[in-house]
C-alpha cells in the first residue's frame, strides 16, 4: 500500500523516532541499517551483471 | 477546489492539507473535507476517545452539517466551535508552548492507543480558551498504519519542541524565532545553536544532533522507501507510543520560569497610591459593566488586574502585555485558577505580530484580529508617546481602530508633570514633546469619539477617559 502524507515527514525524522523510542527502538535501527547494507552487497553482483 | 460566492470566506492559513479545508460563513466555522476525509472523520467522530477529549474539552467541539450542504463542493461539512480570538505561537508564553505542546501529545497519545494518528504535529493545531489549550485541527486525525512513525515528529521538534529547549537551556526568548519562521527552528540551526558542552543538555543529543544527521545522513532517501524500511524492521505500534511517552516526559523537565524583568514588579513600583489604585479599579469596572462587551482588549495588561476586573462583565478577555516574564507568571496564575476567559499573550505594540506564512496572510495580522468592544489601555500611551516616539495622533489612531464601532475605550492619560512620565521624559532631550500635554490629548479624543466618563486620579496627575468610538 503506498500512501504519501500530506507533510513531508522528513526521511531522517522517521528513522530518528525509532531511536529514541527506547531500546527496541534502537534494534529497529539497527536492523534497518544492517539491511541497508546486506542488499548494497547483494545487489552490487546483478547491478555489474 | 472553487469556492462557490455563497457568502463564505475561505480561511487563509487552511491550504497545506489538501484533504480538508476550513471557511467562515458569517460567525460560523466551517472545514470541507474530501472523500477520504470524510471517511477518516466518520470514523473518528464515532471512537469514544475523540468524544472523551471533546467532552473534556482537550479537542475543539465539532459537528458534522447533515445533510451535507449541495451547494459545498465537499464531501462533508464539519462546525467547529469558535475560539474566542485567534493567536499564534510567537505570542504565547513559554509556559503556555509547554501546555500546548503537551496538549499536543496528549491528544496523539490517546489517538494512538485507540488505533489513529495525527497528520502532523505543529503548534498552530493548538489555540486557547482563556488559559486553556485546545487542539482545534480535527482534520489532521486518521487511522494509524501499522509500523509507521509520526508524521508529525518533524514538525512538533520545529514548533514545539525546540522554542522549548532554547528557552529552557538557553534562557533565549523563542517568541522572535517562530515569529520570523512559519515552519520553526530547523535541526540544522539548533545544533550550531547547541554545540560544546550544550550538546548533552536534556533531549538534545538525540532530538537535535542525531536527527539533524539522520536528516543529512537520509537526505537522498524517500520517506516511502524509509517506511517501508522501518515496517519491515519491526517498527511497531508500541515503539510509536513509547516515542510519544519520551517527547512528554522531556517537555514536562522543560519548566522554565523566566527571571524577574523590569515590569515583572511594576505594580508595586509603579507609583500609584491606594486612593488612586480604588479610583481607577472602579472607573475602570463601571465603564465595562456599562458596555456589557463580548470582548476586550486589555493594552498593556502586566499582573492582569484590569483584565480581571473587565472579566467580570465580559464573555472574553484579550491580556497584552510585551515582557514575556510578566505574561508567564500571569499565564501561570490564570491556568491555576482555571480561568477560561481571559488569554494573555506576549506582544509589543510599538512591534506587533506582522502578518506571516504564505502571501503575508497565512497567519493575521495582530491589527487584523485585533477588534473589541472594549479597549482598555490604561498606563500605555506615555510608553508609546514618550517612550517610542510614536506621535499620539497615531496613538490614538490605532487604539480606536482596536475598538468595534460603538465600542468604548478607556483610556489613561499620564499628565507630564506625573512621576513616570517625567522619568521617561528625563531620557529624551528637553522639549521634544511639546504637544504631550492633556487639553491636546483631549483635542486628540473630541475628534475620535464621544468622551462620555473622565476622572481626574487622586494625585492628580491622571486622567482617565471612557470614549464611546464613532458613536
Amino acid at each position: 500500500m503506498t500512501h504519501l502524507a500530506y507533510l513531508d515527514a522528513g526521511s531522517g525524522s522517521l528513522i530518528v523516532q525509532a531511536v529514541v523510542g527506547g531500546v527496541a527502538g534502537v534494534a529497529v535501527a539497527a536492523k534497518l541499517y544492517w539491511r541497508r547494507l546486506v542488499s548494497r552487497f547483494r545487489r552490487q553482483p546483478t547491478d555489474q551483471g | 477546489m472553487t469556492v462557490p460566492d455563497t457568502g463564505v470566506r475561505v480561511e487563509p492559513g487552511s491550504f497545506r492539507d489538501p484533504g480538508n479545508r476550513v471557511f467562515h460563513r458569517g460567525d460560523e466555522v466551517l472545514r470541507g473535507l474530501d472523500e477520504r476525509s470524510a471517511r477518516d472523520w466518520r470514523a473518528l467522530s464515532a471512537a469514544d476517545f475523540f468524544r472523551n477529549l471533546t467532552a473534556a474539552g482537550h479537542v475543539v467541539g465539532t459537528e458534522e452539517l447533515t445533510p451535507t450542504p449541495v451547494d459545498a463542493p465537499w464531501a462533508a461539512v464539519l462546525r467547529h466551535d469558535r475560539i474566542p480570538f485567534v493567536s499564534h505561537p510567537y505570542e504565547w508564553s513559554c509556559a503556555m508552548l509547554r501546555d500546548a505542546a503537551l496538549l499536543h501529545l496528549d491528544v496523539l497519545g490517546a489517538a494512538l492507543d485507540a488505533g489513529f494518528t495525527t497528520k502532523d504535529g505543529s503548534a498552530y493545531n493548538v489555540q486557547w480558551r482563556g488559559a486553556r489549550p485546545v487542539f482545534i485541527d480535527v482534520g489532521s486525525f486518521e487511522a494509524l498504519r501499522d509500523g509507521e512513525p509520526w508524521a508529525g515528529y518533524r514538525q512538533f521538534c520545529q514548533t514545539l519542541l525546540y522554542p522549548l529547549l532554547v528557552q529552557a537551556h538557553l534562557g533565549l526568548d523563542f517568541q522572535p524565532f517562530l515569529r520570523a519562521r512559519i515552519d520553526g527552528i530547523e535541526p540544522d540551526q539548533m545544533r550550531r545553536l547547541f554545540a560544546g558542552t550544550r550538546r548533552f543538555r536534556a533531549g538534545v543529543p538525540t532530538h537535535v544532533h542525531l536527527h539533524g544527521a539522520m536528516q543529512a545522513r537520509n537526505s537522498a532517501a524517500s520517506t516511502s522507501d524509509v517506511r517501508a524500511q522501518l515496517r519491515d524492521a519491526g517498527f511497531s505500534r508500541e515503539l510509536a507510543r513509547g516515542t510519544v511517552r519520551g517527547l512528554a516526559k522531556l517537555v514536562r523537565r522543560l519548566d522554565h520560569r523566566p527571571g524577574d524583568s523590569h515590569w515583572s514588579d511594576y505594580q508595586r513600583t509603579c507609583a500609584y497610591s491606594v486612593p488612586d489604585r480604588q479610583a481607577k479599579e472602579t472607573f475602570v469596572d463601571r465603564a465595562v459593566a456599562a458596555t456589557a462587551p463580548g470582548t476586550v482588549l486589555d493594552l498593556g495588561a502586566n499582573d492582569g488586574r484590569y483584565a480581571r476586573i473587565a472579566a467580570r462583565h465580559a464573555a472574553h478577555v484579550v491580556a497584552v502585555e510585551q515582557d514575556p516574564a510578566v505574561v508567564d507568571a500571569l499565564y501561570r496564575a490564570l491556568r491555576d485558577e482555571g480561568e477560561q476567559r481571559i488569554l494573555p499573550l506576549v506582544l509589543d505594540l510599538a512591534d506587533p505580530s506582522p502578518g506571516g506564512g504564505w502571501r503575508g496572510v497565512e497567519r493575521a495580522a495582530f491589527a487584523d484580529r485585533a477588534r473589541a468592544d472594549v479597549v482598555l489601555a490604561l498606563a500605555l500611551v506615555h510608553h508609546l508617546a514618550i517612550g517610542r516616539n510614536v506621535p499620539l495622533p497615531e496613538v490614538l489612531d490605532q487604539l480606536t481602530a482596536f475598538t468595534a464601532t460603538g465600542g468604548a475605550l478607556v483610556v489613561e492619560f499620564v499628565h507630564p508633570e506625573d512621576p513616570m512620565a517625567r522619568r521617561l521624559l528625563a531620557n529624551k532631550p528637553d522639549g521634544l514633546f511639546p504637544d504631550y500635554r492633556r487639553d491636546a490629548f483631549e483635542a486628540l479624543l473630541a475628534r475620535r469619539g464621544r468622551v462620555v466618563a473622565r476622572t481626574e486620579l487622586p494625585s492628580g496627575t491622571r486622567t482617565l477617559y471612557q470614549v464611546v468610538v464613532g458613536g
